[in-house]
């Protein structure tokens, strides 16, 4: 459950939020004259990777810390604080080669020491990201710039659990002791934290000592602009540089105006789902499961939560993603449900919806769900809890259907273990099928990638045929800037200023 | 009666007597007494609310430990008399305790949002009395005149406006039309007050616009049940000047429900005008409410309740002591 509540967490923030920053020009707002402004949605709730489940947070420590590796704009992953690493022969040893000459932003060296107290703290106070460490047996640092990692079994996804995003950042344990990392936090990362005004914004500066080279921006400051529209103003009128908080709604209109702004937009690996409980009648029958997803209007749900920015999908991922495999079983057709009804015998049934009022479109797409299925004779009531109680009732089985999304899926083992093995943290819906048990258990620790594409493609068929989860859509992941900055769109929602330069 | 009646020194007991000392005493005792009130139903928050607060704090960062550290950090496992003397204790003392969210002192946060929530509501309230003042009582003064007309359905529109549309508005055409003034954010004054004034204009005339709307209606009032007035009258039939009876017959005495209004007014911006806060990316006390909430981060919430509550009786403090001055039946009331 905390698994699936950090990804929420993280994704929910994603997904409410979008930031935006500014370059330089125009601005008076203190810091390097030509620093960034960039314009993010919301304020981070506190600056402790370990942590904070706030995207607002992510957005700023992506900038200020590293990971042992980190994923390129494939979501492969990448050397960072380590540069290189070798996986013994049974698998079962990962030793790591960290770079030389590293320091954190108070000038201190960076030494496995960090990697091991950094680990150990996640590990030991079972913190939120904590799962994603569990195949780690032990950690052990032969020299200071060498950190050999044993995991229980082969555990292929292991590097995008030690580095898929900011959450298993390298910290500094001084800076966790003196309790300043919530407000002040030190790490290694390309830009370091100079000034924290409440309310209002987070000021960065370059890191010239960074392994990767100083960056090209002197500075980066994030504002605090919750009001899209106010952002997108700031944008046009040269205050902000960049940001990601864009009403939906405006999107399409903002994409014509690339005399003013450049606007990327890409999809993101991000889902949102149903899951029928299959403890419960008559939702323990395939054939009802399958009337559901053919009577679901996903194009539909698409216009009303994202105004059509999102990407309806009959799977978790999207066509951007190495791990995507083609396979669309349901298109909305009423005949086929009411068929697929008839033969299950089922008549006016009532449908208890769960959905959060924390995640708004769950309750924007549950009216539609509602719609869609009312000429089938399923009655949906909605509820709409706050998420702590949508968890309780989740993990209580105290529902019929519920919607939720899955965020900052990078390894196909984070989306699919969980969610559908019989023993999985997060499979609520009660799924068991011992064939994709066997699949999900062989996928965990092949190495041998292609064939784990395929184990993982052969799985994914049988989750939608069985329609354990029925998948809806993919948000994209929106951001416009100034047209003199370079800048790319990541569709992991990674906001990189590392690599970004002005006057490109 | 035998023996000397026990007396005070002449100066104290003339202090004592003095009725806007007495005036005064009494205000702040009632001050004191309704702040202890509001201490009692902030500390009852937590617990009348639904559900356990803790549970709710924690959210999805959930699990046992957490719980109980917190539980306990946040004092919550002590029985409720202590958990009550120990909270109004450490109010009284400045220490309101450590946010949920992420540790730090929830008086520290208070304090660094106030300057722009004083900016804010300072700046607003000049333009708002700027607004208001000649309109109110030169609507009075002209009543049922084409220009009173003009001023009760202006007046009408200003309240009416939605506080969130009159900003975008300001932003669209100031900002993003003619570049006057930026359209967000804050300078502290002591950093750069140029910047200041750039950017608290816009937010402050939007909320000016809306006060002073209100307060129009409100002076145009107190103006017109003055000039109904029988010494009016008399004054204007003794023939002074028409500028001497506005401001010295008229203006003055209809001073009162205008300090009224103009104190709840300043109080109501410095509790927080979320919507106008969120609109500008103010970072005042208003979005720190709102995000707290957002957060069930509840000693912020209590603590700002709290602050909130305790400008507001400070303004109405004021506005007493100013009532005296403007009147000196008042005091002796």
């Amino acid at each position: 459950m905390r698994r699936t509540t950090a990804l929420i967490g993280a994704g929910t923030a994603a997904v409410m939020v979008f930031a935006g920053c500014s370059a330089g020009e125009g601005t008076d707002l203190g810091g390097a004259s030509d620093a960034l402004v960039a314009a993010i949605a919301g304020e981070p709730d506190q600056l402790d990777p370990h942590m904070t489940t706030s995207y607002f947070s992510f957005q700023v420590l992506e900038n200020v810390y590293d990971t042992l590796v980190e994923p390129d704009e494939n979501l492969e992953m990448q050397p960072a604080l380590a540069q290189s690493w070798e996986l013994s022969d049974d698998q079962l040893t990962w030793t790591f080669q960290l770079r030389d000459n590293v320091t954190f932003h108070d000038g201190s060296p960076f030494t496995a020491d960090d990697v091991l107290y950094s680990y150990n703290r996640i590990i030991d106070e079972e913190l939120s990201n904590a799962w994603r460490l569990s195949a780690i047996e032990e950690i052990v640092a032969p020299d200071d710039h060498t950190v050999e990692v044993q995991v229980s079994q082969p555990s292929p996804n292991l590097l995008s659990n030690l580095g898929g995003f900011k959450g298993l950042a390298i910290v500094q344990q001084d800076n966790v002791d003196s309790g300043d990392i919530t407000t002040h936090p030190i790490g290694t990362g390309p830009f370091s934290v100079d000034e924290y005004r409440s309310g209002d914004s987070i000021v960065l500066v370059a890191n010239e000592n960074h392994w990767a080279g100083k960056p090209d921006i002197p500075g980066v400051t994030f504002r605090f602009i919750s009001e899209g529209s106010t952002a997108v103003a700031a944008l046009k009128s040269g205050e902000v540089d960049w940001t990601d908080s864009i009403p939906t709604q405006q999107v399409e209109g903002l994409a014509a105006e690339t005399e003013t702004l450049t606007l990327g937009q890409t999809p993101s690996n991000d889902y949102w789902y149903l899951a029928l409980n299959h403890n419960k009648q008559p939702w323990d029958d395939v054939r009802v499961r399958q009337a559901v997803a053919y009577a679901v209007d996903r194009d539909a749900i698409v216009q009303a939560t994202t105004y059509g920015t999102a990407t309806a999908n009959q799977l978790a991922i999207p066509e951007q993603s190495v791990w995507y495999h083609e396979y669309n079983p349901y298109s909305t057709d009423l005949d086929a449900a009411q068929t697929l009804l008839d033969q299950a015998g089922i008549t006016d049934v009532t449908l208890d919806l769960l959905v959060s009022s924390e995640y708004p479109e769950t309750v924007t797409a549950a009216q539609i769900i509602a719609d869609n299925l009312e000429p089938l004779g399923i009655t949906v009531e909605i509820r709409s809890p706050d998420f702590a109680t949508w968890l309780d009732e989740q993990n209580t089985g105290n529902f019929d259907m519920l919607m939720m999304g899955w965020l900052g899926n990078i390894d196909p083992d984070d989306f699919y273990y969980a969610q559908h093995h019989s023993d999985g943290a997060n499979n609520a819906q009660g799924y068991a099928n011992s064939d994709v048990d066997d699949l999900l258990d062989q996928a965990r620790t092949e190495t041998e990638t292609d064939t784990r594409k395929k184990l993982y493609a052969d799985l994914a068929t049988i989750v939608a045929d069985e329609a354990s989860y029925i998948y809806l859509y993919n948000p994209s992941v929106i951001q416009a800037w100034v047209p003199g900055l370079d800048y790319e769109v990541r569709g992991d929602r990674a906001v990189r200023f590392r690599d970004a330069s002005f006057g490109g | 009666m035998t023996g000397r009646p026990r007396s005070l020194p002449a100066p104290v007991a003339a202090f004592v007597r003095n009725t806007t000392v007495r005036f005064l005493t009494r205000r702040l005792i009632y001050s004191a007494v309704v702040l202890a009130g509001v201490m009692v139903v902030v500390f009852s928050l937590v617990h009348l609310v639904p559900g356990d607060p803790i549970r709710i704090a924690l959210g999805t960062r959930y699990n046992p430990e957490a719980y109980e550290a917190l539980k306990v950090a946040s004092g919550l496992d002590k029985p409720l008399w202590r958990q009550f003397f120990a909270y109004f204790g450490n109010a009284v003392t400045g220490d309101l305790g450590v946010s949920f969210r992420n540790g730090s002192p929830v008086t520290v946060n208070l304090l660094d949002r106030l300057p722009a929530t004083a900016s804010l509501a300072g700046i607003g309230l000049v333009i708002a009395l700027l607004i208001s003042l000649p309109a109110g009582i030169w609507s009075a003064l002209h009543e049922g005149r084409f220009s009173d007309a003009i001023v009760r359905i202006s007046s009408q529109f200003g309240v009416s406006i939605p506080d969130f549309w009159m900003g975008m508005l300001l932003i669209t055409l100031f900002s993003s039309m003619l570049g006057w003034f930026p359209s967000s954010g804050y300078t502290a004054f002591t950093e750069d007050p140029v910047q200041w004034l750039r950017h608290v204009t816009l937010p402050a005339v939007t909320v000016g616009i809306v006060a002073g709307a209100i307060m129009t209606r409100y002076i145009r009032a107190a103006v017109l049940e003055v000039v109904a007035m029988g010494y009016v009258r008399t004054a204007k039939s003794k023939g002074l000047e028409p500028a001497v009876v506005t401001f010295r017959h008229i203006v003055r005495n209809s001073l009162i429900p205008v300090l009224t209004i103009a104190g709840i007014q300043l109080a109501t911006i410095l509790g927080g005008v979320i919507v106008v806060e969120v609109v500008f990316a103010w970072p005042g006390l208003g979005r720190l409410v709102f995000d707290s909430v957002a957060a069930r981060d509840y000693p912020m919430i209590q603590g700002a309740v709290l602050l909130i509550a305790a400008l507001f009786l400070l303004i109405n403090l004021i506005v007493d002591v100013l009532y005296a001055v403007v009147d000196p039946r008042i005091r002796l009331s």
